[in-house]
């Protein structure tokens, strides 16, 4: 631990950060010190990446100041970043792929020259020193594509050396790193505090963040909440912070028992790459359930996966008991199943066609005028749009304007049109009211519902657990790749998910 | 740092600024009006200058039957380009597949001596086959569409020298000959009515059938298409194999129009092609491809050239004019539509 506050490193003032009408920052203090760990903490959309994005010189705050050793910094750029000894290293690693790790560590930094010509023999020289300090085992000759990640981190800290970086911010180091590796990291990120390198660690990893930070900062809709120094809190403190409060009823009373009925949706074992590790849950006819967990904990894949857009490696899912093989969109279309993506932009609409074109879009077929021959009937078509604007209470002008000129609620509400077909049994949806008002948000939750009453299951992936504990019947939670726990009844409580939101270690030590 | 302007401070601005922003309306109106009518206006325009300057030669029924028996051989081959367009490919094989199709369409019936009903349906099929098999380049092997377009095409214009290595036996039946200069009906050329027939297909198969809008839906997002079960690989692959026809049906009129099959006849085609199909992207709608738009598209070149010929304009105005129009109309409803939107 250092001393007081008042002679931190790097002070950040009255930090605010608005986008639209949302305030991604508001009025944000934070110290650091010279060589400590300093941990950041707060769920997805707290904060956090905001608070880095401004260090880095990528987004440009509204007000507040940042001052490092007392003077004031202007970080309007990048290239000011780094020139004030800051330092980022974000999950994507930005290196070149088939440049050698001495090329990658060089690129862009000072060289040595003279006369301006580069001395390279000097210059790989600073490079080697930079990777020797952490103990690099690996040759610097290597492309970095044949590097691990593990590998790769150590590139890019090498890289903020040669750049005398002062503090190296840090984003979820650990997410794709093995247990073995994660410590190997660790033990770099001591000798650096050590070393007089302040470390601003980045992570949904709450066991890692109390373990490492000396000091933790915690974020919740923008604002800092709590500040700790080591030993005062624990992770279910930690976890009230981040959260805000200690226990939320259940907001949803008439929540439906487990369903004795036949399942209606099975996914068994399935798994792809280091996303889905091994999930296996059950769907039941009239359900709403719920997948929980972290953004990047697998939910998106998963969806994916069981709607066919992307190749299974192991597992299966069945519907009504019949195993649904091979995955194909078009299969899982023709078998009753719909996505409504989390992208709602880029991977649901047509922005420059109608609103009546967006919602039948995937039922062509059912619009043609007689079955056999490939044309289209206009009042079949029509009437249909007409229908599900009505049932949906989509707010539009005219069933022919160009969807993108539609709200975002709205444009939502005509993404689930698409699949209210008779043929619909279950419905995908995820992140259904991200970006969405508050009166919107209810309506597609009651579309949702009357949905679920009809006898389809619905399976809602919300990284709001609100909307989780609000909306579901059970709710089955995620964690880096695989399933950390489910809740069903009076245990659908947003205290509850957050908890199998954060399981890692315990996961992780078991499958080890 | 200063606190940048707030929403409360740009609402109270804007009373204000009511009368600037019905000027504004207006003239995004305008700017709308341009965008989408532009080629159409000018289109017009030249019709109207050409009557002016002209009105004993141009404004006249064969001058006009004249200028569109000329584009259709362009009209065909260009709507089927638009078809691949219109799904977010393009194919650049297409002039190549016309000269190469004009060759065999001549040798199956004047070497082969296959019946021409049979020799033109098979040479229709083998265009099909081409575009199917860029197709299958493009979407399933994933080569990127002008390598596999642009290698199809060198492969082609090899395979048409080969094939022309063999003498073909000199001189066409009359009736092949025929196709493209016959007037079956009220005297309107042959071309004009296949013309017609082919764009109708085209456009009622794109607006009027699933199949169309599944075309659509993959050239406006293909991942919502995707995960909308559009089978989206087969979707572009008859669009592919569409264009081929088309191009393939070129050439053969383009042979009959010959009375031989020639080395190379109708490469130009390709440009011709493209241009017509871009400047009918800025036509009615905001840079979307359709049939009309090409129509039309095609229109404006033909008028424009043969207004050119009419004023004995020399013949290197006419590359020049293509180029500078193209340039011209779609650099403009681009800059209109960006203006209209700001």
């Amino acid at each position: 631990m250092q001393s007081e506050s008042s002679s931190a490193w790097l002070q950040v003032r009255g930090l605010s950060k608005s986008f639209g009408g949302a305030r991604a920052l508001s009025e944000v203090d934070i110290d650091i010190h010279r060589g400590e760990v300093h941990g950041l903490v707060g769920a997805n959309g707290a904060g956090k990446s905001t608070l880095i994005r401004c260090l880095a010189g990528i987004t440009a705050p509204d007000t507040g100041s940042v001052t490092i050793d007392g003077d004031d910094v202007r970080i309007s750029q990048p290239r000011d970043a780094e020139v004030a000894g800051l330092a980022f290293i974000h999950q994507e690693l930005n290196l070149v792929p088939h440049f050698t790790a001495v090329q990658n560590i060089l690129l862009g930094a000072p060289k040595v020259t003279r006369a301006g010509i580069i001395n390279w023999k000097k210059s790989r020289k600073v490079a080697y020193a930079a990777a020797e300090r952490i103990g690099v085992q690996f040759s610097l000759e290597r492309r970095v594509e044949d590097l691990s990640v593990a590998e790769r981190w150590l590139v890019m800290i090498s890289k903020a050396l040669v750049r005398n970086a002062t503090m190296i911010a840090m984003d979820e180091p650990t997410a794709s790193l093995s247990d073995h590796e994660s410590a190997q990291l660790f033990r770099v990120i001591r000798d650096l505090s050590r070393d007089g390198v302040a470390i601003l660690y980045v992570s949904h990893r709450l066991d890692e963040v109390l373990e490492l930070s000396d000091r933790i900062t915690v974020f919740r809709d923008g604002r800092v909440t709590e500040t700790a120094v080591r030993g005062q809190l624990d992770k279910r403190g930690l976890i009230r912070a981040i959260v805000g409060r200690e226990v939320i009823a259940a907001v949803r009373q008439d929540r439906k028992a487990t369903p004795g009925t036949e399942p209606l949706f099975e996914a068994k074992h399935v798994a792809r790459g280091s996303a889905v590790k091994d999930v296996s849950f059950t769907l039941y006819p009239g359900e709403v359930l719920g997948l929980g967990g972290l953004v990047g904990a697998g939910r998106t894949e998963l969806a994916r996966l069981a709607f066919g857009a992307d190749k299974l490696e192991a597992g299966s899912f069945e519907l009504r008991g019949r195993p649904l093989q091979p995955n194909s969109v078009p299969r899982a279309v023709a078998n009753g199943i719909g996505l409504v993506p989390e992208e709602r932009r880029s991977e649901g609409l047509m922005l420059e066609k109608s609103v009546s074109y967006n919602m039948n879009v995937a039922v062509l077929r059912s619009l043609r005028s007689v079955p056999g021959l490939p044309f289209l009937s206009s009042s079949k078509t029509r009437a249909r749009s007409n229908r599900l604007v009505d049932q949906l209470q989509i707010k539009t002008q005219n069933i022919n304007e160009p969807i993108g000129g539609l709200s975002g609620g709205n444009q939502q509400k005509a993404l689930i049109a698409r699949w209210l077909t008779p043929g619909i049994q279950v419905l995908f949806l995820d992140e259904p009211s991200r970006g969405v008002d508050i009166g919107a948000r209810q309506e597609i939750h009651q579309a949702i519902r009357d949905l679920a009453d009809r006898g389809v299951g619905a399976i809602v992936i919300s990284s709001d657990v609100e909307e989780l504990a609000a909306l579901c019947d059970r709710v089955v939670v995620m964690c880096e790749g695989l399933v950390s726990g489910e809740v069903s009844g009076d245990e659908v409580t947003e205290q509850n998910i957050i908890e199998l939101s954060y399981a890692h270690l315990q996961t992780q030590g078991e499958s080890a | 740092m200063n606190p940048t302007p707030t929403l409360a401070s740009a609402a109270e601005a804007s009373p204000a600024a009511g009368a600037v922003s019905l000027e504004r309306n207006r003239r995004r109106v305008a700017l709308v009006i341009l965008s989408r009518y532009g080629t159409l206006i000018g289109l017009t325009a030249m019709v109207v200058a050409f009557t002016i300057r002209a009105p004993t030669t141009f404004l006249t029924l064969p001058n006009f039957l004249n200028i569109l028996n000329q584009s259709s051989l362009t009209a065909i081959i260009a709507a089927g380009l638009t078809m691949t367009l219109v799904v977010g490919e393009f194919d650049l094989s297409i002039g190549y597949v016309a000269s190469f199709a004009g060759l065999i369409v001549v040798g199956f019936i004047a070497r082969d001596g296959l019946p021409m009903l049979l020799a033109v349906p098979l040479v229709l099929l083998i265009g099909a086959g081409i575009g199917t098999t860029s197709g299958f380049l493009v979407t399933k092997v994933r080569i990127n569409a002008v390598i596999a377009t642009l290698g199809i095409g060198t492969i082609l214009v090899g395979a048409g020298f080969a094939y022309s290595a063999f003498p073909i036996a000199a001189g066409v039946p009359a009736e092949f000959v025929q196709i493209s200069l016959g007037k079956p009906v009220f005297g309107i050329p042959n071309p004009i009515l296949i013309m017609v027939v082919v764009l109708a297909i085209l456009w009622v198969i794109l607006n009027k059938t699933d199949l169309g809008q599944k075309m659509q839906a993959v050239g406006g997002n293909i991942e919502a298409a995707r995960l909308s079960g559009i089978r989206v690989d087969r979707v572009k692959m008859f669009a592919f194999a569409t264009a081929g026809v088309c191009a393939a049906l070129t050439g053969t009129l383009l042979s009959s129009l010959l009375g031989s099959g020639t080395l190379a006849a109708a490469d130009g085609y390709l440009l011709d092609a493209f241009a017509a199909v871009f400047l009918g992207s800025a036509t009615l709608r905001d840079g979307e491809f359709h049939i009309v738009g090409t129509l039309v598209g095609v229109l404006i070149i033909a008028v424009g050239f043969n207004g050119l010929s009419i004023f004995g304009a020399p013949t290197f105005f006419q590359p020049i004019f293509k180029g500078a129009i193209l340039v011209l109309a779609v650099g403009l409803s681009t800059l209109a539509r960006r203006y209209a939107k700001a």
